[in-house]
């Protein structure tokens, strides 16, 4: 039973260390990515945790934290979009 | 605006159904009942926005059959090979790449077909797509490669692989 | 007791590919490698655990709905994640983020850019 518990142990360790890249990294895409990273290793970390525990409540967690990463990911992505780069408005590419 | 036709509501609102279901999971008749109500409303809110050509193939069992096969047997088997690539390249170092954006063409004309491919060659790793544009009713995809071997149409026989050739069976 | 085993192995793998996406992250040169090796961590990484999962639920629990629940989250991720991931790779280049060492090939420069 628990080797469920080591592998939740590693995942976790693997998103504390993709933090790093989160704190350091020098543009903002790099600290979106690393970020989205994070969240889809904790997601799997939360399931494994689940199994182990045998409580459902964790699964639900993770399905908001897949659901919450998607959505800062669009908006940071959209943001980001609106940069240095003007295109004409008549032109088809947007 | 766009106009909401019958069996794009009508899909839209299965979809939405079997959403439901999953995430509430219990079978007594008032929960159905609520379910139904509430992705119908979804459904003929929102069913213009997503469905854009005839969805009659999401009811056509061959297509739908083929739509199978390619994420059963098609997809992985490329998935596969690129991420043990991937995963080569990042325990050895992370220093033989060669990254550039190569502009590659596609035989797709459906909306559908072209979304599918895009995401699935993003979904695979050491390719994403940047854009897609069109000219001269040929349409190409941008694309950053982590290891660029060879430009234009060969790029794209190595990219898309059989790719392509599975979702052609699908949407066309 | 086989099942258990497969479920591992199946962890296992995923392990192995989320701590070769995380190395990626760590230490690739430039933005859009960086991009390229955190998808790794996202779909073989995160389908490993999700496969191993799904069978000790099925088959050691025997809970449909925990089974379904970890279904629903490999397949929300699995759709989603290739479109945050484009939004954000044109997003960088449009914003002007260019790696330090110039890129070979780059069609899209060549084409939009003058």
């Amino acid at each position: 039973m628990s080797d469920f518990l080591i592998f939740a142990i590693f995942f976790a360790v693997l998103a504390v260390l993709n933090l790093y890249r989160l704190a350091k990294g020098p543009t903002a895409a790099d600290r979106q990515v690393a970020g989205d990273s994070a969240d889809i290793l904790v997601s799997c970390a939360l399931v494994l945790f689940s199994l182990y525990s045998g409580r459902g409540i964790y699964l639900d967690i993770a399905i908001i934290s897949a659901m919450l990463g998607i959505i800062d990911t669009m908006l940071v992505g959209r943001y980001l979009d609106r940069g240095r780069w003007h295109y004409d408005a008549d032109s088809d590419h947007r | 605006m766009r106009k909401t036709t019958f069996p794009a509501v009508l899909a839209t609102f299965v979809v939405c159904f079997l959403f439901w279901i999953v995430l509430d999971f219990s079978f007594k008749v008032e929960e159905l009942v609520a379910g139904a109500v509430v992705s119908l409303a979804v459904a003929l809110f929102s069913a213009r926005f997503f469905i854009h050509e005839k969805a009659g193939w999401f009811f056509n069992p061959v297509k739908l059959f083929n739509l199978l096969f390619y994420w059963i047997c098609i997809f992985p088997v490329e998935l596969i090979k690129a991420n043990v690539d991937m995963a080569k390249r990042c325990f050895t170092g992370c220093t033989n790449i060669n990254p550039g954006i190569v502009k590659i063409p596609v035989d797709m004309k459906s909306d559908y077909g072209q979304a599918a491919l895009a995401n699935s060659i993003t979904l695979t790793p050491g390719t994403m797509t940047l854009d897609i544009a069109e000219e001269d009713g040929q349409t190409y995809y941008y694309i950053h490669w982590i290891d660029v071997t060879a430009t234009g149409k060969e790029a794209g026989d190595a990219i898309k692989g059989n790719l392509e050739k599975g979702l052609r069976r699908v949407w066309e | 007791m086989l099942i258990r085993i497969i479920a591992d192995v199946l962890i296992f793998i995923g392990a192995i590919f989320a701590t070769a996406g995380t190395i990626g992250v760590l230490k690739m040169p430039d933005t859009y490698s960086r991009m390229q090796a955190s998808t790794c961590i996202s779909t073989l990484g995160m389908l490993g655990a999700a496969l191993g999962a799904l069978l000790y639920a099925i088959f050691v629990m025997g809970s449909a709905s925990t089974a379904i629940k970890v279904c629903v989250i490999a397949l929300l991720i699995f759709v989603t994640n290739p479109v945050g991931a484009h939004a954000i790779v044109k997003g960088a280049y449009r914003h002007g983020i260019r790696p330090e060492k110039p890129m070979e090939v780059d069609d899209f420069r060549r084409d939009f850019d003058e």
